[in-house]
């Protein structure tokens, strides 16, 4: 049981405008519709309440409950405040991969835990925001919650699909991220004359709820069958994707790339300052390449694909949270989907670790057991 | 003797090897100065600690064609400086769990071997070096990677 309060989904934006006018936060990280008809979801950093246009609810330009549960991927927006959160407090409303990223950050020390207040909203599998955009009529608000919707696989036959990333994802209802608040779709209704249930999952989410005066009661959010359900059928489609199971596999599945590194850069969990590829020994150039390929007798340029991949994969293997901006990403189309989520899950499995999901709980390589791992090692 | 099977018996691999200063390092030179007999494969890189084993370096060893690798520290618990292969184990087995997706692991082992394990040391290159022999070259030896 959670503290939480039942609203119309149209008052949501009056909720983010409280949060603002009760200086809960000074600013607001909040996705809101933009662009012809409002078909394109994008976020916006608010200071100045009176900006979020609580008259755009539904499928107009605004913030608005069609706005913050829309089926629609464009970055993950814990990248957005990666790194600078400073003093100032800082919300976010997102999706629960977001979200979880964002709790990974807190982890590892670049976003501070007392600046920012993590607001995760119920999230139905998403598609790219231009897939999205272009569709957007055909799709809706809201898929059906859970894979194989009737809405989704129709869509699929046109070409139309839910981001791989986002099929294969155990973690897609907000209490399952390590927020304060979670928006939960009380109803199936789409959109407008929808009711959202907001509830304080941790202390300052209560506290940030009170200040806000709304009637607070105790709220049953814990849909445990309904999870259940989702991560069965999630586990099942990353196991049935094709991955590579050979260095040679994967070195064709690599093919295209150009180490443009995009990857890394969208990547929210991806945070080293000084990337160990930007630097000589990972990143060769000029003499460099040259002495490789009088080591070598020949080196494939650009150079380093498998190298790059594979230590990265490692690098992201505790904190993934498999929200696939790396595929989006990707300049060349690499399904990076079938690469990134699906090896950390391995990784993720014998830490008997999911990231994200609990603020306290310490990422694996930074804790250990004294008698653990052996059968692991050999 | 038919050519296939001479290059077989002539092929001597090529293994690095990471250790610990304190304990594994020790029982090489151990293994030295007791004239325990291994094979000449493994190429030693000393490290202050199993803990400053970044998965990185094994990774590059392999893609650049060596044959095989191996890791070795003080056993857990009598770390030199007490928790680091506590932390050297949790990412070896990340790692090898990467690995072992794409068909690496059997060329990367890893032990817990003490000072006082000279003739452990001896005996377990010797064994890793059959069993890298038995697996053959890696096959990103000379590839344009």
């Amino acid at each position: 049981m959670s503290k939480g309060a039942e609203l119309k989904s149209e008052d949501l934006a009056g909720l983010f405008k409280g949060l603002l006018e009760n200086k809960v936060v000074d600013c607001l990280v909040l996705p809101r519709r933009a662009g012809e008809g409002g078909k394109n979801v994008s976020y916006i950093l608010v200071r100045d309440a009176s900006k979020i246009d609580s008259a755009g609810a539904g499928t107009a330009a605004g913030v608005s409950a069609s706005a913050v549960f829309a089926p629609s991927f464009s970055v993950n927006a814990a990248n957005i405040l990666k790194g600078w959160t400073i003093g100032e407090k800082v919300g976010l409303v997102a999706k629960p991969c977001e979200i979880r990223a964002a709790v990974e950050l807190v982890k590892l020390k670049q976003m501070d835990k007392e600046s920012v207040l993590l607001v995760s909203a119920d999230c139905s599998g998403a598609f790219t925001n231009q897939d999205y955009a272009a569709n957007a009529d055909e799709i809706g608000d809201w898929l059906e919650a859970g894979p194989g919707g009737a809405k989704a696989e129709e869509l699929k036959g046109k070409g139309v699909a839910v981001r791989e990333a986002c099929e294969i994802c155990e973690n897609r209802l907000a209490d399952e991220a390590g927020a304060d608040i979670a928006l939960v779709r009380a109803n199936g209704g789409d959109g407008d004359g929808g009711k959202v249930v907001v509830a304080g999952l941790t202390e300052r989410g209560v506290e940030a709820l009170s200040a806000l005066e709304l009637p607070l009661e105790e709220k049953d959010i814990e849909r445990a069958g309904e999870k259940a359900k989702i991560a069965e059928a999630a586990r099942k489609k990353r196991e049935s994707l094709p991955t590579a199971s050979s260095v040679q596999e994967l070195e064709e599945f690599l093919r295209d790339c150009i180490v443009c590194k995009n990857c890394r850069d969208l990547c929210p969990v991806c945070y080293c300052k000084e990337c160990f590829f930007e630097q000589p020994l990972g990143n060769p150039v000029g003499g460099d390449l040259l002495n490789l390929a009088a080591l070598r007798g020949a080196v494939g340029v650009p150079t380093n694909q498998l190298m790059y991949h594979l230590t990265r994969v490692y690098h992201v293997s505790a904190t993934c949270v498999g929200c696939g901006a790396c595929e989006d990403a990707c300049p060349k189309d690499i399904p990076l989907t079938r690469f990134y989520p699906v090896v950390t899950a391995k990784v993720q499995e014998i830490f008997n670790y999911t990231p994200g999901k609990e603020v306290e709980e310490p990422i694996p390589f930074t804790a250990y057991e004294e008698e653990e791992l052996e059968e692991k090692l050999r | 003797m038919g050519e296939e099977v001479r290059e077989k018996e002539e092929f001597e691999p090529k293994i690095v090897g990471f250790t610990c200063n304190w304990c594994t390092y020790a029982a090489a030179d151990l293994a030295g100065t007791s004239r325990k007999k291994y094979p000449p494969n493994s190429r030693i890189i000393r490290l202050m600690c199993s803990g400053r084993l970044d998965p990185m370096f094994v990774l590059k060893v392999l893609l650049n064609g060596a044959d095989g690798a191996f890791f070795s520290g003080c056993h857990p618990g009598e770390c030199h400086y007490i928790k680091g292969n506590f932390y050297a184990r949790r990412r070896i087995a990340a790692l090898r769990t990467i690995l072992k997706q794409f068909g690496l692991d059997n060329r990367f082992k890893s032990y817990w071997i003490s000072a006082s394990e000279g003739e452990k040391f001896a005996k377990t290159m010797k064994e890793l070096s059959e069993e890298i022999k038995k697996l053959g070259p890696n096959p990103l030896r000379g590839e344009i990677l």
